[in-house]
C-alpha cells in the first residue's frame, strides 16, 4: 500500500515538476517574444532617431543663417570726400562720384564712432567689422548708374566682340551716351544713418557661436572687439533683419554676402533640361516595352539592363558624362546642358520602371474595349491607357526628379563644381546647382559659410520634401482600384 | 469527390478518342442561307497549344448563331478570331482561311482597324471607358470619321442608345460617367458603344455572364431585336439562353466544331453523343 | 560668359516649327478637298494627313539643324587651322589649342588681346561662323521644303495616312528604349576606353595589386589599388553592420508587429531617410558625427583620426537603413500567409514563427536586398568625399582614416590636370572597377530577387 502510494505521491510530484518546467519553459518563451518585439521595436526608434537627430542638427546649425546682422552707422556724404578735386560740371560729377571711394566712407564713420581708436592694428580690426558690400552700397546709394546699351550684354555679336578684344573701337563699347549717372541728391552732401551689413565674423559673434571667453591670445574675438560690439549693442545700433540676400544674392568669397540664388537657377536650368529629355524618352520607352516589344531574349535583357542602370553609382554616370559629352561632343563644361542630360540618362530608369507599372495596372479590358471598336493600337494606347496611365507616370518622374535636385557626384565630374558668381541665363551658360553648392560652401572653414550650408540643406530639403509630398498627393489622388 | 473527378476524366479521354482522330468531320449543315463569313480549315496555335482543329462554318446574314461548349473547348478563341482580336496576343497564330464577303480577313492588305469596324465586339465583362456615356458611344465612330458636326454625334448617340434600349435610363446623364452605371447597363452601354460605328457582324463573348437575370433578359431581348440589322455570333455559356436567342446553334469540343444546326434540331435531337451529353447535363 | 551658342539661330528653329504648322494645315485642307469634303471617303481621319506631312517636314530638318549646330564649331575650327598662314606656326612656344583657345576667348567672351595673328585668325572665324550660318538656313529650309513636296504628293485619299503617322511614332518608341541600351553601352566603352588608356601608362597588374597609392604628375606616382579597395570595403562593412541589423528587424518590426497606424506613419518617415540628399549627410557625418566620434575616442584614450573611417561608414549606414527595410519589408510581405498559420497552428509564438518559418522563407530575398545595398554602399560618392579622407592607408582600424574608390575617382577628375595624364585616366579605371563590382552585385541581386518573387507568386 504505502509503496503505491508513494508512487503515486512520486508521480504527482513528478507531473507537478514537468508543469512547472513546462510553465517556466513557456514563461521564458514568452520573455522571448516581448524581448525579441522590443529589439524590433528600439530598431523602428533609432531609425526615427537619426532623422531627429539629422534634422534638429541641420536647422539648430543654419536657421540663423535666415538673419542677417546689420550695423547703423552715420555716414556723411561729402562729395570731396568720396572724390577729390569734384569739377562743378554736372555730367562728369556723376561718374566722378560713382567712381569715387566710398570705403572711405565707412571707415571715418567708424573713426567718428569710436575715437579712442587710434593704433593702425586696431584702425585694420575696426574696418574689419562692416561688409565689404557695404561700400558698393553706399554708392548705389549716392548714385545712380542708368545703363541704357542693350548691347552691351550681348555676346552674340561677335565681330562687335572682336573689336572691343583687339582694342579698335573700345570707345564704342563704354560710350558715355549710354550710361547715364544720376545723383542722388537725398544723399550726396548729407549726414545720414544709413544701416550695412555686418561682416561675418561680428555676424557669428552676434549670433553667439563665438565667445570671448579665455585668454585673449586664444581666441578669434579680441577684447576691443568685444568692447565695441557691446557699443553698438548699447546704442541701439546693431539689429538682425530677414536676410533676404541669402535668397538674391550668388556664391561670394564673404560668407555675409553668399547666397543661393545662382545655385537655384542652375539648378532649375539642369532640371529642366532633365526633365525635358527624361519624360518623354522615358514613357516612350515604356510604352514600347510594355505594350509593343514582343516578350523575348531580346526585351528580357533590355529589362535587366534597365534594372541594373537604376542601380548603377550615381558616379559613374558622371564619368559617363566626362568622356562622352564634354570629351567626345566638346560640350560646354560647367553647363546645365551636360549635368541635364547626365542626371536625364540618371532618372530614366526610374522614370521608365515606374511608367511601366502604371501602364500595367490599366486593365486590359478597357483596351480591348478601345480595340474591339476599331481603334489602332496606337490609337487606344493615346486616347485610353496613356490618360489613366499619366498619374502613376507622373508620380515616378516627380520622384525621379526630386532625386535628380538631390544629386551631386555625377555633376563634380562634369565641372560644375566652379566658383559662379554670375547667374546663369541658359542652358549654355556656367552654372552651380544647389547640392553642389552645399559640397563647396562645406569646405570652407569660416563658421559663417558652415551656417549657410546649413541653411541652403534646408532649402533644399524644403524643395525635395515639397516635390516628394506632391508625389505622393498624386498618387492618392487619382489612384484607381479596378 | 475522387471518383467524380475520375468520371469527368474518364470521359474527357472517352471524347478525346472520339473526335480526335483525322476523319473526324463536323456533324450537321455548316453552311448558312445568304453566308456572309464563311471560315474554311481554321487552326488556332497558342505556342505549342493547338487551340482550334481544322474548323469550318459559314454564318449567314441576320443570323443568331450561338457557340456552346464546355470551357476551354475553344470557342471564345474562335470568336476573337473572327474580328482579329487575337493579334494583341504575340503567340497566338492562325491559319486557314476566314472571308468576309469573299475577302479574306487576313489577308495582307486588310487593315483590322476596318475589320473591327465591320465585326464589332462585346465582352465577357462590361468594359465601358472610364469616360462619359456619351463619349463612351461615340468614341468610335470619332476615330473612324464617322461623324462630323456636333448635331450629328447627338443624333447617332442618341440612335446607338435607344438601339441597345438604354435611352429611356441615361438620356439625362449623358456627361455621367459610364462607369457609374449597374452591370446590366453598363453591358448595353458597351452594346450601344459597338453599333454606333454600324458594324455589319457583332461578336459577343458570353455578354450576359457578369449579370443579374433581370439585366440578362433585357440583353437577350435586345439581341433579338438587333438581329433585325445585324448578325450576331454570340458565345454563351448558358445552354436555356442559346436555346432562347438563336437561330442556330455549333457545338465545341476541345477545340473541334462536334457539330451545328438549327437550335431547334440541336437542342430536341442531338446527334452526336458528346453533343447530347453536353446538353443533357452529363457534364460541363 | 558661354563660350558657345550653338543654339543663337533659334529664329530659324521657329521658323521650323511655322513651316511644319503650315504643312499639317495644307495638308488637311488636301485630304478633305480631295473627297470633296466627304471624309467618310478618306482611309484616315484628315488630321493624321496633316501630321503625316508635319512629321515628315520637321523631324529631317530638326535633325539637320542640331547635327549641323553641334558639329560647326568644330569644323569651323579645323578649316580655320588650315588657314591659319605658316608664320603663325613659326612663334615661340607656338601652342595651337592655346593658340585656339585666344581665338575663341576673343570671339564669344570679348577678352582683350594684342596679337595681330589672333585678331586675324578670330576675324576669319567670324566670317566662317556667318558662312555656316547662312548654309546652314538654307541647307534646312531646302531639305523642309523638299520633305514637303514629296508628302504633300503622296497625299491620295486611300493614302494610308494614320499607318505611315502611326509607324513613325513606333520608330520614335523604339528609339526611346534603345536610349536605355546605349546608356550602357556608352558606359562600358567609354569607360573601357579611357581604362585601356590609362592601362598603357600603368600595367594591370600594378593598378589591381599594387598596395602602394600616391597618385602624382612625377614619374614616382605610384597606381596600387589596394588600399583603396580596403578602404572601401572597410567602409561598406561598418555601414552594413549599422544598416542591416537596425533596417531587417524595423522591417519585421513593422511588417509583423506595427499597427497599420503605426505602419503609415513609420514607413513615410523612414523613407525620408532614403530621399535626403548624400551631400546632406556627407555634410552631417563631416561637421557632426566625426567630431563626435573623435571626442568620445578621446574621453576613452583612443586615437581617432578627425576623418574616421567610422564616421564616414555609420553615416553611411543610417543612410542605407530605408534601402533594406522597405526591400526586407516587401520581401517578408510576400511570404504566404499559410506559412504563418501552419506555424501558429503547432502553437509557435510570434518570434519563433519569425525566427523559424518566416526568416528562412524569406532569405533568398533578403539576400538580394543586402546585396543591392551593399552595390550602393559601395558606389555612394559625397559621404565619403566629405567625412572621409584622401590618405591611401592599408589599415584594419575603423577610427583611422582610410579613402575610397569614389573618392579617389573625384579627386582625380576635380582639378586642373590635363586629361590625358596617367593622374586623370586612374579615375577611369577606378570607375572600371567600380562599375563591374557594382554590375555583379546588382545582377545577382536581382535574378536572386526575382527568383524568390516567382517562388509565391
Amino acid at each position: 500500500m504505502t509503496v503505491t502510494i508513494s508512487k503515486k505521491i512520486k508521480k504527482q510530484q513528478k507531473k507537478a515538476e514537468l508543469a512547472k518546467q513546462a510553465a517556466k519553459k513557456l514563461a521564458k518563451r514568452h520573455r522571448q517574444e516581448k524581448n525579441f518585439r522590443r529589439i524590433g521595436l528600439a530598431a523602428v526608434l533609432m531609425g526615427m532617431l537619426f532623422l531627429v537627430i539629422l534634422f534638429t542638427d541641420i536647422i539648430s546649425k543654419g536657421y540663423t543663417a535666415f538673419m542677417q546682422t546689420q550695423i547703423q552707422l552715420t555716414i556723411d556724404f561729402d562729395s570731396n570726400r568720396i572724390a577729390k578735386n569734384i569739377a562743378k560740371n554736372k555730367e562728369t560729377d556723376g561718374e566722378t562720384l560713382y567712381n569715387g571711394n566710398y570705403r572711405k566712407l565707412v571707415s571715418d564713420a567708424l573713426y567718428a564712432k569710436f575715437p579712442d581708436v587710434t593704433k593702425r592694428k586696431d584702425k585694420k580690426l575696426l574696418r574689419s567689422i562692416i561688409s565689404t558690400s557695404a561700400q558698393y552700397y553706399l554708392r548705389d546709394l549716392a548714385v545712380t548708374k542708368i545703363d541704357t546699351d542693350s548691347r552691351a550684354n550681348d555676346s552674340n555679336d561677335l565681330q562687335r566682340n572682336i573689336a572691343i578684344g583687339s582694342g579698335k573701337s573700345a570707345a564704342d563699347a563704354e560710350s558715355p551716351s549710354a550710361v547715364q549717372y544720376q545723383i542722388n541728391s537725398q544723399y550726396v552732401g548729407q549726414k545720414q544713418d544709413i544701416w550695412v551689413i555686418a561682416d561675418d565674423l561680428f555676424d557669428m559673434f552676434h549670433k553667439g557661436f563665438y565667445t570671448a571667453e579665455g585668454a585673449e591670445s586664444e581666441r578669434l574675438i579680441k577684447d576691443n572687439y568685444v568692447t565695441w560690439y557691446n557699443k553698438l549693442l548699447a546704442e541701439g545700433n546693431i539689429r538682425t533683419v530677414f536676410n533676404f540676400d541669402f535668397f538674391t544674392n550668388t556664391d561670394s568669397t564673404n560668407a555675409e554676402l553668399a547666397g543661393i540664388w545662382g545655385a537655384m537657377k542652375g539648378s532649375f536650368y539642369v532640371l529642366l533640361v532633365t526633365l525635358l529629355l527624361s519624360f518623354p524618352i522615358g514613357v516612350g520607352a515604356a510604352i514600347y516595352l510594355e505594350e509593343f516589344a514582343p516578350k523575348n531574349r531580346w526585351t528580357d535583357l533590355i529589362e535587366v539592363n534597365i534594372n541594373n542602370l537604376a542601380a548603377v553609382p550615381s558616379i559613374v554616370f558622371g564619368l559617363l558624362g566626362l568622356a562622352v559629352f564634354l570629351n567626345f561632343f566638346g560640350l560646354p563644361r560647367s553647363a546645365p546642358i551636360v549635368g541635364g542630360i547626365v542626371l536625364s540618362l540618371m532618372t530614366l530608369p526610374t522614370i521608365i520602371i515606374s511608367s511601366r507599372a502604371s501602364l500595367k495596372s490599366v486593365p486590359p479590358s478597357i483596351k480591348d474595349a478601345a480595340l474591339g471598336v476599331g481603334a489602332s493600337k496606337m490609337q487606344t494606347i493615346t486616347h485610353h491607357t496613356l490618360p489613366l496611365a499619366l498619374p502613376g507616370m507622373l508620380t515616378g518622374t516627380i520622384i525621379g526628379m526630386a532625386q535628380a535636385l538631390g544629386e551631386t557626384a555625377p555633376l563634380l565630374m562634369i565641372g560644375m563644381i566652379a566658383f559662379v558668381m554670375s547667374v546663369p541665363t541658359g542652358i549654355f551658360d556656367n552654372a552651380t546647382v544647389m547640392p553642389v553648392q552645399i559640397f563647396l560652401w562645406s569646405d570652407l572653414p569660416a563658421r559663417g559659410f558652415m551656417v549657410k550650408t546649413s541653411a541652403a540643406i534646408m532649402v533644399l530639403l524644403a524643395f525635395l520634401i515639397t516635390m516628394n509630398a506632391i508625389a505622393v498627393i498624386l498618387r492618392k489622388r487619382f489612384e484607381r482600384r479596378w | 469527390m475522387t471518383s467524380n473527378t475520375q468520371q469527368e476524366n474518364d470521359h474527357q479521354s472517352i471524347a478525346a478518342r472520339m473526335i480526335n482522330n483525322e476523319n473526324f468531320k463536323t456533324i450537321g449543315d455548316i453552311s448558312a442561307k445568304k453566308p456572309r463569313m464563311v471560315c474554311k480549315n481554321v487552326n488556332v496555335h497558342y505556342g505549342d497549344f493547338h487551340a482550334i482543329k481544322n474548323l469550318s462554318i459559314e454564318i449567314g446574314k441576320n443570323e443568331v448563331v450561338a457557340f456552346i461548349g464546355p470551357s476551354g473547348c475553344g470557342k471564345s478563341t474562335f470568336l476573337r478570331t473572327l474580328n482579329r482580336m487575337n493579334d494583341t496576343i504575340d503567340i497566338c497564330k492562325v491559319s486557314g482561311s476566314i472571308e468576309l464577303d469573299g475577302v479574306n480577313i487576313y489577308d495582307k492588305s486588310i487593315d483590322v482597324v476596318e475589320l473591327r469596324a465591320n465585326v464589332g465586339m462585346v465582352f465577357q465583362k462590361p468594359n465601358p471607358f472610364p469616360k462619359s456615356i456619351y463619349e463612351n458611344v461615340i468614341y468610335g465612330a470619332k476615330i473612324h470619321g464617322l461623324v462630323k458636326s456636333k448635331a450629328d454625334m447627338d443624333e447617332l448617340v442618341e440612335k446607338s442608345l435607344r438601339k441597345a434600349s438604354l435611352w429611356s435610363e441615361v438620356k439625362d446623364q449623358l456627361h455621367k460617367p459610364g462607369t457609374g452605371l449597374s452591370g446590366g447597363q453598363q453591358q448595353r452601354l458597351c452594346i450601344a458603344r459597338a453599333i454606333a460605328i454600324s458594324p455589319e457582324i457583332i461578336l459577343m463573348d458570353e455578354p450576359c455572364s457578369a449579370l443579374d437575370p433581370i439585366s440578362t433578359a433585357k440583353i437577350e431581348e435586345l439581341i433579338s431585336e438587333l438581329q433585325q440589322n445585324y448578325t450576331i455570333v454570340i458565345v454563351t455559356h448558358s445552354m436555356q439562353q442559346a436555346a432562347r436567342v438563336s437561330n442556330r446553334t455549333a457545338y465545341f469540343h476541345l477545340g473541334k466544331l462536334v457539330e451545328v444546326g438549327n437550335t431547334d434540331d440541336i437542342f430536341n435531337i442531338p446527334k452526336h453523343k458528346l453533343t447530347e451529353d453536353y446538353i443533357t447535363g452529363r457534364f460541363g | 560668359m558661354s563660350a558657345i551658342q550653338p543654339f543663337a539661330n533659334s529664329y530659324l528653329f521657329l521658323l521650323l516649327i511655322v513651316i511644319s504648322a503650315a504643312g499639317y494645315f495644307l495638308s488637311t485642307r488636301r485630304a478633305v478637298r480631295s473627297v470633296a469634303g466627304n471624309t467618310s471617303q478618306l482611309h484616315s481621319l484628315p488630321k493624321y494627313f496633316g501630321s503625316y506631312t508635319a512629321i515628315l517636314i520637321f523631324c529631317p530638318a530638326a535633325l539637320l539643324f542640331f547635327v549641323w549646330s553641334a558639329s560647326q564649331n568644330s569644323i569651323i575650327l579645323n578649316l580655320l587651322v588650315e588657314q591659319l598662314p605658316p608664320s603663325v606656326f613659326e612663334q615661340a612656344n607656338f601652342n595651337l589649342n592655346l593658340f585656339l583657345n585666344k581665338v575663341k576667348n576673343l570671339t564669344f567672351n570679348a577678352v582683350p588681346t594684342s596679337d595681330e595673328a589672333v585678331i586675324a585668325a578670330a576675324q576669319t572665324y567670324v566670317n566662317y561662323h556667318n558662312t555656316s550660318g547662312w548654309l546652314m538656313f538654307a541647307a534646312v529650309l531646302g531639305l523642309a521644303l523638299l520633305c514637303f513636296v514629296i508628302a504633300y504628293n503622296q497625299l491620295a485619299p486611300q493614302f494610308r495616312a494614320r499607318n505611315r503617322v502611326e509607324f513613325l511614332i513606333k520608330c520614335f518608341l523604339i528609339i526611346c528604349s534603345i536610349i536605355a541600351i546605349m546608356t550602357t553601352l556608352g558606359i562600358v566603352t567609354s569607360v573601357l576606353f579611357e581604362s585601356f588608356n590609362f592601362f598603357t601608362l600603368v600595367p594591370v597588374t600594378d593598378f589591381l595589386f599594387g598596395t602602394q597609392w600616391a597618385p602624382g604628375p612625377t614619374e614616382h606616382a605610384k597606381y596600387g589599388a589596394i588600399p583603396l579597395f580596403a578602404g572601401t570595403m572597410l567602409i561598406t562593412l561598418i555601414a552594413m553592420l549599422v544598416a542591416v541589423p537596425i533596417g531587417l528587424l524595423a522591417a519585421i518590426y513593422l511588417a509583423e508587429y506595427a499597427s497599420s497606424r503605426v505602419r503609415s506613419i513609420t514607413k513615410p518617415l523612414l523613407e525620408i531617410l532614403a530621399g535626403i540628399p548624400t551631400v546632406v549627410y556627407g555634410f552631417f557625418a563631416a561637421i557632426t558625427v566625426a567630431p563626435f566620434i573623435r571626442e568620445m575616442g578621446e574621453s576613452v584614450g583612443l586615437d581617432v583620426a578627425s576623418e574616421s573611417a567610422l564616421a564616414a561608414g555609420a553615416v553611411m549606414g543610417i543612410m542605407i537603413i530605408p534601402f533594406i527595410s522597405s526591400l526586407s519589408d516587401d520581401v517578408i510581405n510576400a511570404v504566404p500567409q499559410s506559412l504563418r498559420d501552419g506555424s501558429y497552428g503547432l502553437g509557435a509564438t510570434k518570434s519563433e514563427t519569425i525566427k523559424k518559418v518566416i526568416l528562412p522563407a524569406a532569405l533568398p530575398g533578403i539576400v538580394g536586398a543586402v546585396l543591392l545595398a551593399l552595390s550602393r554602399a559601395i558606389g555612394e560618392t559625397m559621404i565619403v568625399v566629405m567625412a572621409a579622407g584622401l590618405a591611401a592607408n592599408l589599415t584594419a582600424n575603423p577610427l583611422d582614416n582610410v579613402t575610397t574608390v569614389t573618392v579617389q575617382i573625384v579627386t582625380a577628375l576635380v582639378g586642373d590636370q590635363a586629361f590625358e595624364s596617367a593622374q586623370t585616366l586612374v579615375a577611369f579605371a577606378l570607375g572600371l572597377v567600380l562599375f563591374i563590382v557594382t554590375l555583379i552585385l546588382n545582377v545577382i541581386a536581382l535574378i536572386v530577387v526575382r527568383k524568390y518573387r516567382e517562388q509565391y507568386d
